[in-house]
């Protein structure tokens, strides 16, 4: 039976007077590929800053692999193989693409292991080798996300969280990237949590979509029971519930 | 597989070193040479330690505002703490600054850290505030403690003589050699801070500090790491100051023209390169004798202070990376050799 790579129990947050998240609770297994949609505002990010580190919960647990993380830096978290990237991409703007994944396999990576061999190593997967000398502002949006995949999968992963990478994507862009997203998923046993907006997207990367609406989680289930949910169809989805059937 | 990798990711690689070795073998022969030169006297050699303590000033200036991207405007509270500590030490116990030095560094090493400790774990201008904030509380200190830092009139070291000991010389050459050192070994050190995973820390923390969190780093620690390393660059160099001008004044410790002056050197030749400071700050006090020249001549005080003011205008309008940034791409090496 596999573990339970990340659990959330009964996270809340508010911001004085404005309450973020209520009472979220969801589990992801390890080697899922997991997707969280829900409407702007529906407290997407704010779980996702609290399940990183960034942000600390009100009250509730978030457990990495069994261990309470909760306090945890987000340093701390990473290093710990919880891993994710940012929904504008945010890359260290003075270094190459090769820098700024030797930045977390400097970090991150095994002990006895040379994180050179594993920065060409995240090169080659991610076809980024022409682009190793490249500085960000050189590069195009779709290797700018990939460059932040590499980074943030660098050295150690166990969880990766990708926060909209693919929106500004072209098709093909996007197209490619989930294939790159699940064959890191395949190869590597990395547990992926997706969050996306585009539906389409998300319906043939995951089989399995968490739904947050109103700061709390109204649905959980495979992708074709989410598009039959009523009270996803009433909140969320709409007309747009036959792209996920 | 990595066979051709290098084996650090820097922004200054394999290739451009080799020649950076030789502009510094060359730099070296002509400041070392300097004394023997024809033409070379003490006016001429006190504006090359002059230049050279400055120099080091602002290579320890860009470690934590370069590199680490820590904009410290009160960076002369570290001058100062090496100056008077060295100085009073020296004057009230016959301490030797080879002692004194030291003390200067535990207590720039201290300051450094209460400062960090308040102001390092928050984002924007408070780490910024703080610096002056506390330059100007060890102003106000050292004017109040007339017995021991001399007050308003500053602190003089007493004059035993030529001494390697109290490094102490009624010429200015020694400190050429002592100055260049300096130079020598930030050099060095800055080159160490770019090469190692704490640069690579600290740059990433200057880009990006969320970034830089997700991506494993430490943020916290990696800023206090350079801001320590920064001070207690600053205050060795200040010790240096200390034994070389034989004298120092709140004004002159803790002022803000004098923090300008530590941060001109980086600024000018390039934030965050280890070549920007040395540039700069040749930069700075060539100008800056030339228009003392000139003002003199012209019997216009101030005009030095105008002529920084206009050359950091111009460096902010025209080389916002300074005189090493404009040779960016050039510098730039590959990721493989």
């Amino acid at each position: 039976m596999t573990a339970i790579a990340l659990e959330v129990t009964h996270i809340a947050k508010q911001f004085g007077g404005l309450v973020a998240l209520r009472d979220v609770s969801f589990r992801v297994r390890e080697g899922e590929v997991m997707g969280l949609i829900g409407p702007n505002g529906a407290g997407k990010s704010t779980l996702f800053e609290i399940v990183s580190g960034n942000l600390t919960p009100s009250s509730g647990r978030v457990a990495f692999f069994g261990r309470d993380c909760t306090g945890d830096p987000a340093h701390l978290r990473r290093r710990a193989g919880l891993c994710r990237t940012f929904q504008k991409v945010r890359l260290f703007e003075s270094m190459t693409v090769a820098e700024n994944i030797a930045v977390s396999a400097r970090q991150c990576v095994k002990p006895g292991l040379d994180w050179r061999v594993e920065v060409d190593a995240i090169l080659r997967r991610l076809r980024l080798e022409p682009q190793a000398d490249r500085m960000p502002a050189e590069i195009t949006l779709a290797d700018r996300k990939k460059v932040e995949i590499g980074r943030a999968v660098a050295g150690f992963c166990r969880v990766l969280m990708l926060d909209e990478s693919l929106s500004g994507l072209t098709h093909e862009e996007a197209e490619e990237m989930i294939g790159e997203i699940l064959a890191l998923n395949h190869d590597t046993g990395i547990t992926v949590i997706v969050v996306e907006h585009v539906l389409s997207v998300l319906a043939a990367m995951v089989k399995r979509l968490v739904v947050l609406n109103n700061a709390t989680v109204i649905a959980d289930g495979t992708p074709n029971e989410i598009a039959h949910d009523p009270v996803v169809i009433a909140a969320y989805l709409g007309t747009k519930a036959s792209v996920l059937r | 597989m990595t066979a051709g990798a290098t084996p650090e990711g820097t922004t200054e690689r394999q290739a451009p070193l080799r020649g950076s070795f030789l502009y510094g073998v060359v730099a070296v022969a002509l400041a070392a040479g300097l004394p023997f030169l024809p033409f070379a006297n003490d006016y001429i050699i006190a504006v090359a330690v002059r230049m050279l303590i400055f120099i080091a000033l602002g290579q320890a200036w860009n470690i934590v505002a370069g590199i680490g991207g820590l904009l410290s405007l009160g960076h002369g509270v570290f001058l100062g703490l090496g100056c008077y500590a060295a100085g009073i030490l020296f004057n009230e116990y016959a301490v030797p600054p080879w002692l004194g030095i030291w003390a200067g560094g535990v207590l720039s090493v201290a300051v450094a850290l209460v400062m960090g400790a308040m102001t390092l774990r928050m984002r924007g201008v408070f780490f910024a505030l703080a610096t002056i904030a506390v330059s100007l509380a060890l102003d106000q200190l050292a004017r109040h403690y007339v017995d021991l830092t001399g007050g308003d009139n500053g602190l003089a070291l007493r004059f035993l003589g030529n001494s390697l000991w109290f490094m102490q010389s009624r010429t200015p050459t020694p400190f050429l050699y002592a100055g260049l050192t300096f130079v020598i070994a930030y050099y060095w050190i800055t080159q160490w801070v770019l090469r190692t995973r704490l640069g690579s820390e600290m740059k990433a923390v200057r880009d990006d500090e969320a970034a830089a969190a997700a991506a494993g780093v430490a943020v916290f620690r990696t800023k206090l790491l350079g801001l320590l390393l920064s001070a207690v660059m600053t205050s060795f160099a200040g010790t240096l100051y200390m034994q070389s001008y034989q004298a120092i004044d709140p004004e002159t410790a803790f002022g803000l023209s004098q923090a300008i002056q530590l941060q001109l050197p980086a600024l000018i030749g390039g934030l965050g390169t280890s070549w920007g400071p040395i540039i700069g700050g040749t930069i700075m006090i060539l100008l800056s004798e030339s228009t003392n020249w000139g003002s003199t001549k012209l019997g216009i005080a101030g005009v030095d202070i105008l002529v920084y003011g206009l050359l950091l205008l111009a460096v902010v309008m025209y080389a916002p990376k300074g005189i090493m940034g404009l040779f960016d791409r050039r510098t730039r090496g590959a990721w493989r050799p």
